[in-house]
């Protein structure tokens, strides 16, 4: 406070002369010379992005304290007028917080003016707060002046106005100077949903499948988020959800969706690594050539939270299998399936401990005493199986009929068997089906053919049949490459 | 004094206390006797409790039974395992027992060439206190690896040339760089990696397995352990029967050795004069006699001993089918190549795995020494690599073209790896390497986890971690997970405490290995 003093002294003095001198030509004048030289600060002393002497800094950083006094006397003035309307003492009270109001608004901007030319702030939110300041200044200035024009003290008139429009002024620079300090979606973070829509921030959320999500947040999650997080909001940006990294920071915007050339997020890291301005910065390892494309492609591509495959993009990825379905509730079967699962002979087994999750029919036990009529006596159990272990048994042919009613079967076990395959068109109904092991068995190709139909199956193992692709060319290489080996 | 109603002592006979002898006589006997009856009270006093301690537990669990408490021991089938749908049913552990050096086999490093011969920087190394084996060494010269890398597979994998094998499955494999481990020493460190604890007496990963998810096949055993025969080259260092012991659980649990030369398992088939049915008779008369032990003494481990009786007599048909190879097509041969035909070769040993799968062995490990190259790298590590290549890449091509990798979960891994800076003199012909804890390479394939990614990444040295640690803890944590169980809830009270085989530090499933 005592710094604001010191700063605000020269002005001060002229204030006073303004205070007590009738409302004359020179003092209109005074103000006119006043708001231009306050305008013109920002032209002699230019932000150029350079950080300056300290001294400037230290003093700088008291901003953000002195800054609340204007704030507080502004918003006081308004009330002494209104609650001044009863009582005429409050608005002679008006006066004279006005004025400290103009003396604060000096030295915070002064004080602000320090910081951000002695730090070698830039960007967008920064210049906006700035111009915010210096306006705000001016406009308390025209307060006192439009006041002092008016001294008969009705309410109507230049005055309430100007008021008006100085503290609408007020609310806006808060808050720029706010979204520097905390972060631009500071305020709008925890915001109820339904109220976010009516933000002016896209508050966007990423589509889970999407590009964004899958690939390009794990980047930024990986290599920026430690210093552009929840934790730590560097240059104002956070790049921990789609919608913070779409916000950007006091640079304002760091993607621009479509112009991978104007995003300054894919400018920073790009630059030389030496750069000052090089990002990831601080040492952290530079993001891959890789992950550069993609987020360059990424941008190219609209930006787009919910897009989930790019052009040019490609990733040989297996594609998951279905998730498990309940199979239904047999908990009237279950005093059967414990005596089963003690005895001796084919057991049935849980999958978990979730009934939901189904069950296993193990035969390994008994294989070679397994056949189609032992399969059958498990009919009553067919819509709870979602997978059969049938290798070695003697099933036949026969039992893809028996099969196709256990509805929920996602594997089956053949292996080993004498099946050739006919009739295994009956299992294209069987809508889980994801695995089928049918090596070592006599399966033909034709009947092979019906298994390309099915569209859940991904697992086909046809290794040692007749209908076995052909085998796949001895790894190139290893040959030669293991002589090389040999001789190490 | 009043007698204790248990001490048998006789202290009612003559009391010198009234006799006529002199009064300092008198005190002297006394302070005796205090001195002789609170060491002999103190003496029965501890027995009783002692005694009372072993019988209390005894009688408070018939109490907790009767309430019906669940505070004793879950059986297999109480504990619900597993917990949820499992993506693999099955294990086989490949250890490479003594520490292999990751720099020259996964662990790509260009950068090093540059700075052969240079010191390690202090700053890498931090200040670790090193194995006694290099700690008075004065200089730390960084050893480049002296094989070349090349890239293989879709997922653009970088292999040495020591693994052709290996290079052909890179995109059914999952490879970890960031493993890490606390111990430093192969002892400990085996311990760690087999049982969640440096101390032995716990139970390892297949035992837990095998009394959590049980056997899968009535007719062998749920947790096999094959060794490799020894290359008296290589540097052995020992792996015995603690490593797949069972702990505090019972003794069924504990994995059961092949042997590679000669019958598989000593005095398992049956001596001459004696056929299957006198053997039958012979078990059923064994059994009777533990039965009537059991209903005596009510020792656990009688029928623990029963149980293993059974299962003997069933593995006397069902190993020798196991270790039978003369069905194998010559498909298998061409895989696996002709050394697997050599009983106790890794080949070998990585054919009968798959044999053991196809029959619902749950755990099967197989044991590969010598890895442990603290010196002429140059000449034993081509030498291991050739061993244990082919056999790794065949198990899992086998697997897979057969249709068993889907639900097997294929493990390859040491107890930890080797540094960066030579042991021992370096040259451009040789060099060593000492153990190394903070990073080791290994990798997981089928059942579960992502084929074919690279997880966590190490320093320009291979020294530290950098990203994605994964702790045996956590290592061990998502083994599990593969198989259907949450490490948190599969425990076992002992010692009174919820034993499990992640330890207490808290240990979590590694999300980016997962499918």
């Amino acid at each position: 406070m005592t710094v604001a003093k010191n700063v605000a002294r020269l002005p001060r003095s002229s204030l006073l002369k303004l205070r007590f001198a009738k409302l004359t030509t020179p003092v209109s004048l005074l103000v006119v010379v006043f708001s231009a030289l306050l305008l013109l600060l920002p032209v002699i002393f230019r932000l150029n992005g350079k950080p300056h002497a300290d001294w400037q800094q230290f003093l700088g950083r008291f901003h953000p304290l002195v800054i609340h006094l204007p704030i507080g006397f502004l918003v006081l003035v308004p009330l002494l007028e209104i609650a001044g309307r009863k009582r005429p003492a409050l608005r002679e009270t008006a006066r004279f917080v006005l004025l400290l109001a103009f003396v604060s608004c000096l030295g915070a901007v002064t004080l602000g003016y320090l910081l951000a030319y002695g730090s070698g702030a830039q960007g967008t939110t920064v210049v906006r707060h700035m111009w915010g300041g210096i306006t705000l200044t001016i406009g308390v200035l025209l307060c006192m002046l439009a006041r002092r024009t008016r001294p008969g003290a009705n309410a109507s008139g230049v005055y309430p106005v100007i008021l008006t429009i100085t503290l609408l002024l007020l609310a806006w620079t808060a808050h720029q100077g706010g979204s520097l300090t905390h972060g631009s979606n500071y305020l709008t973070e925890y915001l109820p949903a339904p109220l976010q829509r009516f933000t002016m921030r896209s508050q966007a959320k990423a589509d889970p499948g999407s590009f964004y999500a899958q690939h390009i947040n794990p980047i930024f999650d990986a290599s920026c988020v430690s210093c552009h997080g929840k934790s730590k909001v560097q240059g104002g940006l956070r790049l921990d959800s789609y919608s913070s990294l779409m916000n950007g920071g006091k640079d304002g915007r760091v993607i621009a969706a479509g112009k991978p050339n104007e995003s300054i997020l894919l400018q920073r890291i790009t630059l030389p690594t030496d750069n000052k301005r090089f990002m990831p910065a601080e040492g952290h390892p530079p993001l891959t050539a890789e992950q550069i494309r993609w987020i360059r492609t990424w941008i190219e591509q609209g930006a787009s939270s919910t897009a989930t495959s790019l052009q040019g993009i490609v990733f040989a990825e297996a594609p998951k299998d279905p998730p498990i379905v309940p199979v239904g509730d047999y908990s009237s079967l279950m005093a059967e399936i414990h005596q089963m699962q003690s005895g001796e002979g084919a057991k049935l087994l849980s999958v978990s401990s979730k009934p939901s999750d189904g069950l296993i029919l193990r035969t390994v036990d008994v294989a070679s005493s397994f056949g189609d009529a032992q399969l059958a006596q498990f009919q009553k159990f067919a819509p709870y199986i979602v997978e059969v272990e049938l290798g070695r048994t003697n099933v036949t042919d026969a039992c893809f009929d028996m099969l196709s009613k256990f509805t929920n079967l996602r594997a089956i076990h053949l292996e080993g068997t004498e099946v050739t395959g006919a009739g295994i068109s009956k299992l294209a109904v069987l809508p889980r089906l994801v695995y089928i092991n049918l090596s070592g068995t006599k399966m033909a190709e034709e009947a092979a053919a019906h298994l390309a139909s099915m569209k859940n199956l991904r697992h086909v193992y046809l290794f040692s049949t007749p209908a076995q692709p052909a085998p796949a060319a001895a790894p190139s290489g290893v040959a030669q490459n293991s002589a090389a080996g040999a001789k190490l | 004094m009043k007698q204790h109603p248990l001490c048998t002592d006789c202290e009612t006979g003559a009391d010198v206390m009234n006799m006529p002898v002199p009064a300092n006589l008198k005190q002297e006997w006394a302070a005796l006797q205090t001195r002789r009856s609170f060491l002999g009270r103190t003496g029965k006093v501890l027995g009783w409790a002692a005694l009372s301690s072993l019988m209390g537990d005894r009688g408070l669990n018939r109490y907790a039974h009767a309430a019906g408490s669940t505070s004793r021991i879950a059986t297999p089938e109480e504990l619900k395992l597993p917990h949820f749908a499992p993506k693999a049913k099955r294990a086989i552990y490949l250890f490479m027992s003594g520490g292999p050096p990751q720099i020259d086999m996964l662990d790509y490093k260009p950068n090093l060439s540059a700075l052969y011969n240079q010191d390690l920087p202090e700053s890498i190394r931090g200040g670790q206190r090193l194995t006694g084996m290099t700690s008075a060494q004065a200089h730390f010269p960084i050893a480049p690896s002296h094989w070349t890398f090349k890239r293989y597979g879709q997922s653009d994998v970088h292999v040495s040339e020591l693994l052709p094998y290996t290079a052909q499955i890179v995109d059914d494999l999952t490879i970890i760089k960031s493993t890490n481990t606390d111990a430093i020493n192969h002892e400990p460190a085996i311990m760690l990696m087999n049982t969640g604890n440096m101390n032995a007496g716990k139970p390892c990963l297949g035992s837990w397995l095998a009394y959590g998810l049980g056997s899968m096949n009535d007719n062998l055993p749920t947790f096999i352990v094959l060794q490799t025969r020894l290359n008296p080259k290589e540097n052995n260092q020992p792996v015995s029967s603690r490593l797949w012991s069972s702990g505090f659980l019972s003794s069924q649990y504990a994995g059961v050795g092949l042997r590679s030369v000669g019958d598989p398992v000593l005095y398992l088939s049956n001596p001459d004069g004696m056929d299957r049915e006198v053997r039958r008779k012979m078990l059923d008369a064994v059994e009777e006699l533990n039965r009537q032990t059991l209903a005596e003494l009510g020792d656990p481990e009688t029928n623990a001993r029963i149980a293993q009786y059974e299962m003997a007599y069933r593995m006397q048909a069902s190993v020798p089918e196991l270790v039978d190879l003369s069905k194998e097509p010559q498909s298998t041969w061409d895989l696996y190549g002709e050394e697997a035909k050599e009983p106790g070769t890794f080949a070998y040993n990585c054919l009968l795995a798959r044999r053991m799968a196809e029959r619902g062995v749950r755990f099967t490990q197989i044991y590969k020494r010598g890895w442990d190259v603290h010196g002429d790298v140059m000449g034993i590590l081509p030498v291991l690599c050739r061993e244990t290549d082919r056999g790794c890449y065949a198990l899992v091509t086998d697997l897979k073209r057969r249709g068993l990798l889907d639900d097997t979960l294929v493990i390859w891994a040491g107890e930890f790896g080797r540094t960066v800076y030579s042991q021992g003199g370096l040259s451009k012909e040789n060099y060593g390497r000492d153990h190394h804890p903070r990073c080791f390479t290994t990798w997981m394939a089928g059942g579960g986890v992502h084929a074919g990614i690279i997880y966590g990444e190490t320093d320009d040295f291979s020294y530290n971690v950098v990203k994605d640690s994964v702790p045996v803890r956590d290592f061990n944590a998502t083994i599990l997970h593969c198989l259907g169980i949450d490490h948190n809830r599969f425990t076992y009270k002992f010692q009174g405490l919820d034993q499990k085989l992640t330890g207490t530090t808290p240990a979590s499933v590694v999300q980016g290995l997962l499918a």
